[in-house]
């Protein structure tokens, strides 16, 4: 049995055809085999959020899925969250206004967990904000500018 | 005393976004693990899962053929090869420890590097890994600090008589004649556990030869590039200036990334032998056993009080738990000696007593993590104030300012033999209990009371000596005394000015502070400074970003070099203006003349000044670049007064923050919102401090808390909306600044634990070992049996 | 922390996987959601020679309500379940234990069968599926067959599949008209595992309890059903006087049934103390829900 598959997979809206080890996480690949290195792995083991990435469209722990699982999938990571003229997402904005990064080690993650939750729930206190985010370590900031961040583009996005 | 200095536009004291920020927002940064040379070999290490054993043989013959293998390197390939690392002597030194890179004859602790596997992945490298075959003989476990410094408790090093790595007793003013004389005195206990740093990324490095002109080449996720310099060429036999050290984007250091440690010296080793990239990533598993530990202290305390609740003497026995090895850099002495040395904090304490011991175990060794030993020393010394005001039915406030170093009595040296100065302690005390309208939040308390709740308030006050220049030591007795900093301002050839100094960031924004500074000092835009910070072949000598020292070092250097680049910018301004040099100043990177009449800007100026030399005199064009050194000679000392009121669910013992106010004295600020960052972030780490945190280890040494789902750290749920004010006063630092990194883990653990302790007290509860957990909550209640 | 080497499976339908099943043996594991797999491969805690990856097979992404029943297949997530309006509806217990289940991203992927079969004796979802009186769906070589829970949770992360088996869905019958219910848990951090929970189900009819259904989490083995609380409450009054010595004597119940264990995060008294708790609170609740407080 090979242990080595092929797998096609659009990562930032650009196609790739690869061979990867089955072993291989989905975090890994991004990283090592598409040079995407804004994806971090802070534990491997599911609880940091630091490796958290769209799959489909939903948020997911990259560290927890094969690269083999991939296969037909579309994956955005941090660095396909900017505008094809190159602006940043409003929540990247948001964030660099805010100073809601100190170290950016787990920055990628907590913006993909904001963006999904801006994107489900365009409106949330700060207490839903807080509890959507509880599942993304940060530890530099104690979370309040990363809040104050999300609020400001729930705030801009009502604005219209 | 400096001359006046120049301030240009005031970019000190506003929030600038910080562009160093920018990369790392949209997905660029270069952490270590994004570090990808051609040809790197991949490390793995074999660790012991014994904490005490005998090495009788190591087998590595089957992973060494395993296919993608390269190499399988063992502790006796490097013997005589490589010096290991021996503990960093102290004045009040117990036993020396000696650490072997990879083991040799014993393990120490669990986790503890034995083998290094090469391979061309490091899933091959782990494959290894698990085919090497040890046979352990195990030995008799020391796993409790006042157990291992018993006369008949086995040994961790057999070269040492004890297990004593540190020990050290410290009078000043007559303590026994207070306790007789005083009016009340008040004996507790404590237990602080054992906690880490828990950097979200771990540590890491690649180490790789002749990658650039230099022999050796070494990317390393840390915080003391130069330090690791000097080192690499101590024990690897090179010149120091063949080494080049690199800090890339670094995810947290907080003195973790602060020690030298046994695995990237290996690395660089191997990368010398296989003259080969090598690289090494830390995983979770690793960092939780191979990265060092912190606190883990047992502390007795007791303090005389007069009838008014004055502090007559205080008096500590402390132990700490300081694991298999003095963590070389720093020595074992870090938490013991801070511990006990700092624990009067900002109060006038007349006579001090300690006995301070770092006890040798078998498990991970400590080393430094925000604000060391100060944390557990302020929160026993506030609960035990707590006890007093209890006893003596003083409000805990009304007690703490009966105690604080009022500013009138400054300078005041307290017993151990700190001076007070320039610094806010009653201010602080008073803005937090006023902002937080103490009053108040204790009727509510009342009212919760009668209603069955269980409401706890706590305040707490605490000194911090930052930015330590040359006269005041990290740790008393340590040899390893940093202190002086350089600084250099280049002004480049189309007129921008690069400001480079061998001070890391772990996302501090030390760069956009120092662009601040030489902004104002120097009348140049802003936007035309880049600040290089983390490259010993690109910046001058810097100890490194440690111990709340950058803004004060960092900008102290800056202020000192631009005072020399302005004069000279100005002479050579004003030769190729044709006016005296008194006539003309510098603004938004223009120099012109003060009836701003003539002008040139700093651009044209260079231009000439580089390409044009022969058009200038040359004592008006000595070039551009100064390096200068600072040493600030004392320390500053930051102060800070927090205030908590928290929920006690006496059913399940969970805590709940209701309420946070912070005050604190940073000195003059620089970035305002990178300073809240700082303050908050520190406060979310006392939070994990005291409720949250703890390592935990069985009698047998082995560790129970292995991942990230044993080792909590607080989410965005746990840590509330601070409110944070300050009652800034300047330092004597050139700038007036002070450090603000570590001072707000100390009120926090305080603060907190004091709450806790005071919600229980109404039901007659206590509580003495912390984290307060939500079992040891209902410990203390009384409603679980055992008492906490 | 990189997994060990195995042999990689993706079938496309529960035929082709039951096949693959059979013929890797015993050193091979089933990957659905792999939230709780994943992790135990990374940290090399298993290293199973086989994986067979469920996720391509469709007919398992159903999610089927009737007056009866709702039917869960193997690859439901958490998440489709907390989206889903008629579970909400039909099935709010179930709803209200899925919302403590870890975090978005754990949720987006995990399955409900993937945990109920993983038996963590923290998880909520096993606990909930015994509380609703649910079986398990498996198919093997010989054909499916269909388990109580109670019957499927065989131990402290362990079932009764056989090799060669797998699940591939869950069934839990409808709440008859007049069940309220509850899910209350206690944790460190919300999502984390819970220290201790309580699942409870009262059908109440002019204020006498008719069904109680009482399950623990938390308490060692996997879930704990409390059929000595049950009897208790079962056929009894319960309005706003005798409610309370009720759940009391239910509670105390529970208290002496439990046998927890110790771990780094709670001692076995302080499991046993929350167990209590967090039974007395669901019964409260799901009381108050029903309209009777």
């Amino acid at each position: 049995m090979a242990r080595e598959q092929r797998i096609q997979v659009t990562v930032n809206g650009r196609a790739y055809d690869k061979v990867v080890p089955v072993r291989l996480s989905l975090a890994d690949f991004i990283r090592e085999n598409l040079y995407l290195t804004g994806t971090h792995l802070g534990c491997e083991h599911g609880v940091c959020g630091a490796c958290t990435v769209l799959m489909n469209g939903r948020s997911v722990r990259s560290c927890l899925t094969l690269a083999v699982q991939a296969e037909g999938a579309e994956i955005v990571t941090i660095e396909g969250l900017r505008a094809e003229d190159g602006t940043r997402h409003p929540m990247q904005q948001a964030f660099h206004e805010n100073f809601a990064l100190q170290c950016g080690y787990c920055t990628p993650g907590m913006l993909i967990t904001a963006i999904e939750l801006l994107r489900e729930n365009p409106d949330p206190s700060e207490l839903e904000v807080r509890e959507a985010l509880s599942g993304n370590i940060c530890r530099c900031s104690g979370y309040q500018a990363i809040v104050n961040a999300v609020l400001a583009v729930a705030r801009q996005g009502a604005a219209g | 005393m400096s001359d006046t200095r120049f301030v240009n536009q005031r970019a000190v004291g506003t929030s600038v976004l910080p562009d160093e920020a920018i990369p790392l927002v949209e997905g660029f940064g270069r952490f270590l693990n994004d570090i990808q040379l051609p040809g790197t070999y991949h490390v793995a290490f074999l660790r012991s899962q014994h904490a005490h054993a005998r090495l009788r043989s190591v087998d590595a013959s089957k992973a060494r053929m395993l296919p993608g293998v390269i190499k399988v390197l063992t502790g006796s390939e490097l013997l005589g090869k490589v010096e290991p690392f021996r503990s960093m002597p102290n004045r009040f030194s117990g036993g020396e420890s000696v650490q072997h890179w990879l083991a040799v004859e014993k393990v120490r602790f669990c986790g503890e590097a034995i083998c290094a596997v090469v391979a061309e992945s490091r899933a091959i490298a782990e494959d290894a890994v698990e085919l090497i075959e040890v046979d352990y003989d195990p030995l008799p476990v020391v796993s409790d600090p006042r157990m291992g410094e018993k006369d008949d408790s086995a040994l961790v090093h057999d070269s040492c008589t004890n297990n004593y790595l540190i020990k050290r007793e410290y009078e000043r003013g007559d303590v026994d004649e207070a306790m007789k004389a005083a009016h009340l005195v008040v004996k507790r206990k404590f237990r602080i556990g054992r906690k880490q740093a828990l950097c979200l990324e771990s540590r890491g490095c690649v180490a790789a030869y002749r990658e650039s002109t230099f022999a050796l080449t070494v990317w390393m996720s840390h915080q003391l590039p130069y330090v690791v310099r000097h080192y690499l060429g101590k024990h690897l036999g090179l010149h120091e200036n063949e080494v080049r050290v690199i800090a890339p984007h670094t995810g947290g250091g907080f003195g973790q990334k602060a020690s030298i440690y046994p695995e990237e010296f290996v690395c660089a080793h191997l990368a010398l032998a296989l003259r080969r990239p090598v690289k090494w990533v830390e995983d979770r598993l690793e960092n939780m056993v191979a990265s060092t530990h912190a606190r883990d202290q047992y502390i007795e305390l007791q303090a005389a009080v007069d009838r008014e609740g004055h502090l007559l003497a205080l008096s500590s026995d402390i132990w700490v738990d300081v694991g298999a090895y003095s963590t070389y850099l720093w020595s074992a002495g870090m938490e013991p000696l801070q511990t006990a040395g700092l624990m009067p904090g900002p109060y006038k304490v007349p006579a001090l007593r300690y006995r301070t011991r770092g006890v040798a175990t078998n498990k991970t060794p400590v080393g430094p993590y925000r604000a060391v030993g100060r944390p557990s020393a302020s929160a026993s010394f506030e609960l035990l104030l707590d006890e007093v005001a209890r006893r003596l039915e003083i409000d805990p406030v009304e007690l703490r300012q009966r105690n604080l170093i009022a500013n009138e009595e400054m300078p005041y040296r307290n017993s151990n033999n700190l001076v007070h100065d320039h610094v806010n302690y009653v201010p602080c005390l008073k803005l937090s209990t006023s902002k937080g309208d103490y009053a108040k939040l204790r009727e509510e308390q009342k009212k919760a009371q009668a209603n069955g709740r269980l409401r706890g308030i706590g305040v707490s006050c605490f000194a911090e000596l930052t930015g330590l220049g040359t006269t005041t030591a990290v740790g008393p007795g340590t040899l390893l005394q940093p202190g002086r900093d350089a600084v250099t301002l280049r002004l480049e050839t189309s007129g921008v000015l690069t400001v480079a100094a061998a001070l890391p960031s772990q996302g501090q924004r030390i760069m956009t502070a120092m662009r601040q500074v030489a902004a104002d000092e120097l009348g140049i835009n802003l936007e035309d400074i880049t600040c290089i910070i983390n490259d010993t072949a690109t910046a001058p000598y810097g100890f490194g970003t440690f111990a709340s020292r950058t803004a004060v070092f960092g900008s102290g250097a800056v202020i000192k070099a631009a005072k020399e680049l302005r004069q000279r910018i100005l002479a050579c301004g004003a030769f190729l203006l044709g006016v005296p040099v008194e006539d003309v100043t510098i603004a938004n990177s223009v120099i012109h003349t003060l009836d701003r009449g003539k002008s040139i800007s700093l651009r044209e100026m260079a231009e000439k000044s580089y390409f044009s030399a022969k058009d200038i005199p040359e004592e008006l064009n000595p070039g551009f670049e100064v390096t200068s050194f600072y040493d600030p000679k004392r320390g500053s000392f930051a102060a800070g007064a927090h205030l908590v009121a928290v929920d006690v669910d006496p059913e399940t013992g969970e805590v709940k923050i209701v309420r946070y106010v912070a005050t604190e004295d940073v000195g003059t600020i620089i970035n305002p919102s990178v300073v809240e960052g700082q303050i908050i972030g520190g406060i979310a780490q006392g939070i994990g401090e005291a409720l949250l945190e703890e390592i935990v280890y069985d009698e047998q040494g082995q560790p129970r808390t292995v991942t990230l789902a044993d080792y909590l750290v607080p989410s965005a749920l746990d840590v509330p909306r601070i409110e944070l004010h300050h009652a800034n006063t300047p330092s004597a630092a050139l700038g007036g600044f002070k450090g603000c990194g570590e001072g707000s883990i100390i009120g926090a653990l305080s603060a907190i634990s004091c709450a806790v302790a005071d919600a229980l007290s109404q039901r007659g509860g206590d509580i003495h070992e912390f984290p307060a957990t939500p079992e040891r909550v209902l410990r203390g209640l009384g409603v679980l049996p055992g008492g906490a | 922390m990189k997994p060990a080497g195995f042999d990689y499976y993706a079938p496309r339908s529960v035929d082709e996987a039951v096949h693959v099943l059979a013929d890797a043996g015993r050193d091979c594991r089933v990957l659905a959601g792999g939230q709780s797999l994943m992790p135990m491969l990374n940290c090399r805690i298993v290293s199973p020679a086989v994986l067979v990856d469920i996720n391509r097979i469709e007919e398992l992404d159903r999610v089927e309500a009737t007056d009866a029943s709702l039917t869960l297949g193997a690859l439901v997530r958490h998440a489709d379940l907390l989206r889903n309006p008629q579970i909400r509806a039909g099935w709010p217990l179930l709803a209200e234990a899925t919302a403590y289940v870890a975090h978005p991203a754990i949720r987006n992927r995990g399955t409900v069968c993937g945990s109920i079969s993983h038996n963590d004796p923290a998880a909520e979802q096993p606990s909930i599926l015994v509380t609703l009186g649910g079986t398990v769906v498996i198919a093997g070589a010989a054909g499916r067959r269909e388990l109580p829970a109670e019957k499927f949770l065989t131990g402290i992360m362990s079932n009764a599949l056989e090799p060669g088996e797998m699940v591939v869905a869950v069934r839990y019958p409808r709440p008859v008209t007049g069940t309220s219910a509850a899910f209350v848990e206690f944790a460190r951090r919300l999502g984390d595992f819970a220290l201790a929970g309580a699942a409870v189900m009262l059908t109440i009819r002019k204020g006498v309890c008719e069904q109680a259904r009482v399950t623990v989490v938390g308490m060692g083995d996997g879930p704990f059903r409390a059929h000595e609380a049950e009897a208790v409450l079962t056929g009894s009054a319960l309005n706003g006087k005798t409610s309370k010595d009720a759940f009391n004597e239910a509670v105390a119940k529970v208290v002496a049934g439990v046998d927890p264990s110790e771990d780094v995060h709670a001692s076995a008294d302080y499991r046993r103390h929350l167990a209590a708790v967090m039974t007395a609170r669901a019964l409260q609740t799901a009381f108050e829900r029903s309209g009777g407080a």
